[in-house]
């Protein structure tokens, strides 16, 4: 049985309809990746799928249970946690501070601190810990998504874009993390702009257009699919 | 750096300090007694205010309908029914939890942004005005007065100034270490995850409504009791000043100048003020009436425009530019 599954999920705003009918399963322990050009409707299905925007149609389950309906943090509890593509900002706390929220979620207080300052470490920002986010660079903001992530000791990540803006050389810390979360059986969908990154992590990938799936295979066969080509290479390549 | 200003405070001077607050009142001149009887009340409720205005950011006008609730209903219920002036203090922070938890419901249920929540719960502690100078049980528009305070422990009776001292000193210190705790606990953490980024917050597991009710609540509650405590001092229960909107409009001010979210700020801004606000009028209220509203509006304006933070950020700062080895070497 599949660990998170989507089931014919739509999506409308008014007359507009972000994600139409899309259908995916993502078996526990897989790297699914999902792509699509800019505005296909990637992160309103994150949003969906996290609890932050209620589906329109369609049912999506979780460890076998129907999720719809249940609130972001109850998600997180079950081990459903999101990254925001847009990085989140904190006036007035500490990275370490914002990280110990997220571990709050399974670990009395003192661990959590603790805790917090491992997933830290182990993220890279060791030394970040009293820094203020809004001070930090780009890429630490972005390992700062991940950490929250992290901290919350999650069975299913949903990435949204946490290599977008990164150089090549940035993306190997995240692209590590990735890699090691899911050796340890954390399983991972994510949403990237960044193709050598998706081609290289995930074993899967979905692809969308204009709201729907119009494709859904390996990274090699992805590649190789015309429709794609057409829907999202096409426009890179002949620009 | 931080941690080296709270150690000095921990260390002998603070101790100093601490001393001779307890010893020094009983010897001053009972004007000066009262300075300082009402610092304490303001250092309580502005500390009181402090969890939901200043650690999750919610700048609630309510207070004053928890805070006349503790100080007319207890009064009323005292005069017209013969209730126990504790029971009476228990009683009204129960409503005063439950109103404070309904004004976090619809907040929530609503998702009411900073501005609209600033609204909503000005036009909640104008409706408790309008309710209680239209009740007569609860006093009217003349208000109700208390029998004289004879120092009957049990009646509530604390016999007057020193008395008075004493219990605002205990609730000013319980409200504070209130503020302590919280900050110290998950819900601290909660609360000023919600107040920097709700989404996010919601995004890391935490449950907004819970959390906001929770803050509510107990800062509800705990200014429904220093408004009982408040009101036996006063002895008369005055609408005007325990209900109105002046007094929470004071409560913000304090804890915006003293540093808002931080256990100790707001009562740092009350302990500064309330002495400066009442000795300006003291000295000048006679001779230039209006001079020293004005002298107070100028600190007060300097010291946000200084210090946006407050003003113990500020001194943070200061101490730990006085001493960079001893910030530095840690």
């Amino acid at each position: 049985m599949a660990l998170l599954e989507v089931d014919k999920v739509t999506r409308r705003f008014g007359g507009l309809v972000a994600v139409n009918n899309v259908s995916f399963a993502v078996p526990e322990g897989e790297i699914l990746g999902i792509i699509g050009p800019n505005g296909a409707g990637k992160t309103t299905l994150f949003s969906v799928i996290s609890g932050f925007i209620p589906p329109s149609d369609g049912e999506i389950r979780f460890a076998g249970e129907s999720i719809v309906g249940v609130s972001p943090d109850r998600l997180v509890r079950r081990g459903l946690v999101r990254s925001f593509q847009v990085v989140q900002t904190f006036a007035d706390m500490t990275t370490l501070d914002v990280v110990t929220t997220a571990a709050l979620t399974r670990r009395p207080i003192r661990e959590a601190i603790d805790y917090a300052a491992h997933v830290l470490q182990r993220v890279g920002m060791a030394g970040k810990e009293l820094l203020t986010p809004a001070t930090l660079s780009l890429q630490d903001k972005k390992l700062l998504e991940l950490a929250k992530c992290l901290a919350t000791d999650p069975r299913c990540i949903l990435l949204d874009e946490v290599m977008a803006g990164l150089t090549i050389a940035e993306t190997e810390a995240p692209m590590a993390i990735v890699r090691e979360l899911n050796s340890q059986g954390v399983t991972i969908v994510m949403v990237e702009h960044v193709m050598p990154v998706i081609m290289r992590l995930a074993t899967r990938i979905v692809v969308i257009n204009f709201g729907e799936k119009i494709a859904e295979a390996a990274p090699e066969e992805i590649i190789k699919d015309q429709r794609v080509i057409d829907a999202y290479f096409g426009e890179h390549l002949d620009a | 750096m931080r941690q080296e200003f709270y150690k000095t405070l921990t260390s002998p001077v603070w101790l100093v300090i601490l001393v001779l607050a307890v010893v020094l009142p009983p010897l001053l001149p009972s004007y000066y007694l009262h300075i300082v009887i009402l610092a304490l009340v303001y250092v309580a409720l502005a500390s009181a205010w402090n969890i939901v205005g200043g650690m999750a950011g919610q700048i609630s006008l309510a207070h004053s309908l928890f805070i006349g609730t503790g100080a007319m209903l207890s009064t009323a219920l005292l005069l017209k029914l013969g209730v126990n002036m504790w029971l009476g203090l228990v009683i009204s922070a129960i409503i005063s939890g439950v109103m404070g938890a309904m004004i976090a419901w619809i907040d929530f249920r609503f998702q009411l942004g900073h501005l609209s929540f600033v609204l909503i719960t000005m036009a909640f502690a104008e409706m408790g005005t309008v309710i209680v100078e239209g009740w007569d049980f609860l006093g009217g528009a003349s208000g109700l007065l208390l029998p004289q305070d004879k120092g009957d422990f049990l009646a509530f009776q604390f016999g007057g100034g020193i008395g008075a001292f004493w219990v605002m000193l205990v609730l000013a210190i319980v409200s504070i270490l209130i503020n302590v705790a919280i900050l110290n606990a998950p819900l601290g953490y909660y609360l000023r995850t919600i107040r920097d980024n709700e989404n996010a917050a919601r995004a890391i597991g935490v449950n907004i409504l819970r959390y906001k009710i929770a803050a509510m609540v107990i800062s509800a509650m705990l200014s429904s009791v220093i408004g009982t405590a408040y009101v036996r001092y006063l002895t008369f229960a005055d609408p005007y000043l325990l209900v109105s909107p002046i007094i929470i409009i004071e409560v913000v001010l304090f804890a915006t100048v003293g540093g808002l979210g931080r256990a100790y700020g707001p009562a740092f801004g009350a302990l500064l003020l309330v002495p400066l606000g009442e000795i300006l009028r003291g000295k000048l209220g006679g001779t230039l009436p209006g001079l020293h509203y004005f002298i107070y509006g100028v600190v007060v304006i300097a010291v946000i425009l200084m210090s946006p933070r407050g003003l113990l950020p500020l001194f943070e700062k200061w101490f730990s530019r006085m001493r960079p080895k001893a910030a530095t070497s840690k």
